[in-house]
């Protein structure tokens, strides 16, 4: 548990104005640790697993996860990463999508979803989730990828 | 999705019509034909038999002919033999004046009479042979008074002889008489009878060929009527099979057509979810850029009025004006439009939800749920003053949510749609009706304008003021959950004058397969 090493937040989403809206509610929630934005899914898994400033080689990562991706599903960006031989099993989720199918929301925790979070339409209430999602952000421990 | 058509309507109105009438009546009219020949055929064999107890009954006549002439015949020549008895008799008592001659003689001549009355008696019926016998019973009582006259002048002592010559001449001409009058008796029964033999021999003859020919026919008939039955039923099997090929045809085209109607509603509930799911991301920018706006709003007017308040000619009315009112009111415009737009994208989602989610028929009390609806709604019901009369429902088998979200979106809209000057009534209605099950709910609410009552139940369409709350969903929900249990739904109503939806549902809903998701 390295408290030393800042947490990064990766996050994959598609729609740039949603990913300025998040950004701009966690910034306002107190949170400044360092963003990295990605639009689509097979940019994001390279920076997951082999860039050498990614979470797989250095450092603590938590995860914001949209499913809807142009190029594949957020599922399968899931499913990578929480594989029994990743080594970013214990890499925090947070699965953050318009979908609200109740489907859909099992299979991302059976995947292994840390959290499953629907984008609310309205604007109050999204602002308010993703401020409490960044308070939450702001407390929760994050392993380290090589801690075992 | 709510305009997809019932797969039932078409299908039954093709079968009704028919495309064989002109085959039915050529049907109808060989089987008139095939009547009419057995009828035919019965009344042959009716006239046969007659003709047959006829010949009979003439052959029965003939033998009695026979035996009477006969027995004229017989009497006739019994007669004969007592004229020639009582001649001997004669003879011998003037010969030889022996009594027992006398005695012979005097038998005979009492026999005589009766032997002619019997004669007489048996051709009563044959004027000629009256005449004859009545000439013979003549030439007898005078032969018999000549042969007294000289057997009485024979006891007088007389010389017989002589008078015996004399009386030979008279005696023996009645004598030949007598003869040719009982040959001619004879002959004429003979004759009689030859020619009532000829006579029944043609009837006879006659019966026959009728009788032949009826018997004739009649074989003609019954193989007519044989081939025509077995024509008949072999025509019925063929019948019976295409029928069964028709109706297999018919229950795989209903299949087919199901199952197409199925896939095209799957289609249109994926391409509503993709869609309406799809609108919701930039919807959420839409928004959200909105409510940063908005939020932009207030330090921008904080820092005009600022400077109006150290340097107030920096700032025009512009300015002020826009800041102050247009903004606000621009956001304002944007923020309702689009949450109109967000609640008209969920009822897209929930619809396509609803037509996504597997159904899992039951029998379901539909009383217990009617009951339970009204319950749900009874803080309006009295609210309003609203009497609900829910009348015994028949159960049905079918999804319990689904017919559960029909019946309370009708009685919802029922009370929502009253009338205002008078108290409201609403019934809830059910019965069986040809092998489906119907639900009703009536109102005496405002009524619907005819001219809407396919549009009501259009996603989105709405029907008379707009005074009360809504997205025009709810029927078009309910129409989507009708089609999905197998059902229909109907209005009929007029302005003003209250309104009836009548769901028709089958008895039991088949199980089917789930759909994805």
């Amino acid at each position: 548990m390295s408290t030393h090493q800042t947490v990064n937040i990766v996050m994959i989403e598609d729609d740039e104005g949603h990913a300025r809206l998040i950004e701009k509610n966690i910034r306002r929630a107190g949170v400044n640790n360092a963003i990295r934005h990605f639009l689509e899914g097979t940019a994001a898994l390279q920076y997951l697993f082999d860039a050498p400033d990614g979470p797989a080689r250095n450092g603590p990562a938590l995860v914001l996860l949209d499913l809807n991706l142009p190029d594949m599903s957020g599922i399968d960006i899931l499913q990578k990463m929480k594989a029994p031989d990743s080594p970013l099993k214990r890499t925090p989720v947070v699965v953050l999508t318009t979908t609200d199918d109740k489907v859909e929301i099992e299979r991302c925790y059976d995947l292994g979803a840390n959290v499953y979070i629907t984008k609310p339409v309205n604007y109050e209430t999204f602002a308010q989730a993703i401020r409490q999602l960044g308070l939450f952000l702001s407390v929760i421990q994050v392993p380290d990828p090589e801690a075992d | 999705m709510a305009r997809v058509p019932g797969p039932g309507g078409r299908v039954t109105r093709r079968f009704k019509n028919g495309p064989d009438r002109p085959m039915q009546r050529s049907q109808r009219r060989a089987n008139r034909a095939i009547f009419f020949t057995i009828a035919a055929g019965f009344v042959m064999l009716a006239v046969a038999a007659w003709a047959v107890v006829w010949a009979f009954e003439r052959s029965q006549d003939y033998s009695q002919l026979v035996s009477h002439t006969i027995e004229v015949e017989a009497a006739v020549a019994d007669l004969n033999r007592l004229d020639e008895r009582i001649e001997a008799a004669r003879r011998g008592y003037l010969l030889e004046g022996d009594p027992r001659f006398l005695e012979t003689f005097e038998t005979t001549a009492s026999a005589i009479p009766v032997q002619i009355q019997r004669i007489t008696d048996l051709t009563a019926d044959n004027p000629d042979q009256v005449a004859r016998v009545g000439r013979f019973r003549e030439l007898t009582d005078r032969y018999l008074s000549l042969l007294r006259e000289s057997i009485a002048d024979k006891q007088a002592g007389g010389r017989g002889i002589r008078g015996a010559s004399l009386l030979d001449e008279e005696n023996i001409a009645i004598v030949q008489e007598l003869r040719t009058l009982s040959d001619e008796m004879s002959l004429a029964e003979r004759r009689l009878l030859i020619s009532r033999e000829a006579e029944r021999r043609g009837s006879v003859q006659l019966s026959t060929i009728v009788a032949s020919v009826a018997a004739l026919l009649f074989l003609l008939v019954a193989a007519g009527t044989i081939w025509a039955t077995r024509r008949t039923l072999r025509a019925l099997a063929e019948t019976g099979t295409q029928l069964q090929v028709l109706n297999e045809d018919l229950e795989s085209a209903v299949q087919e057509r199901t199952a197409e109607l199925q896939r095209a509603n799957a289609e249109i509930q994926r391409f509503a979810y993709i869609v309406s799911h799809d609108l919701r991301s930039p919807l959420v920018n839409v928004m959200g850029f909105t409510a940063e706006l908005a939020a932009a709003i207030k330090p921008l007017s904080e820092l005009v009025d600022s400077v109006e308040e150290r340097q107030a000619d920096l700032v025009t009315e512009e300015m002020k004006y826009a800041v102050r009112e247009d903004l606000p009111e621009a956001i304002g415009f944007i923020r309702t439009s689009t949450e109109k737009m967000d609640r008209l994208i969920n009822a897209i989602l929930r619809l396509s939800r609803e037509g996504r989610r597997v159904l899992a028929p039951e029998a379901v009390d539909m009383n217990a749920l009617a009951e339970g609806i009204v319950d749900s709604l009874q803080h309006r019901i009295d609210e309003l003053g609203v009497t609900v009369e829910a009348e015994p429902l028949p159960t049905v088998v079918t999804d319990r949510l689904a017919v559960e979200q029909i019946l309370s979106n009708l009685v919802e809209n029922a009370l929502k749609y009253l009338k205002t000057d008078r108290p409201g009534r609403v019934a809830i209605r059910g019965r069986k009706h040809a092998g489906r099950v119907l639900y009703e709910v009536q109102d005496n609410g405002r009524g619907i304008d005819p001219r809407d009552h396919e549009r009501i139940f259009d996603l989105f369409r709405r029907s008379g003021t707009q005074d009360q709350p809504g997205e025009g969903i709810g029927l078009a929900h309910v129409r989507a959950l009708a089609y999905r249990l197998g059902g229909t739904i109907s209005c009929e109503s007029a302005l003003g004058e209250g309104a009836t939806f009548r769901l028709s549902l089958p008895m039991a809903l088949a199980r089917q397969q789930g759909s994805e998701t």
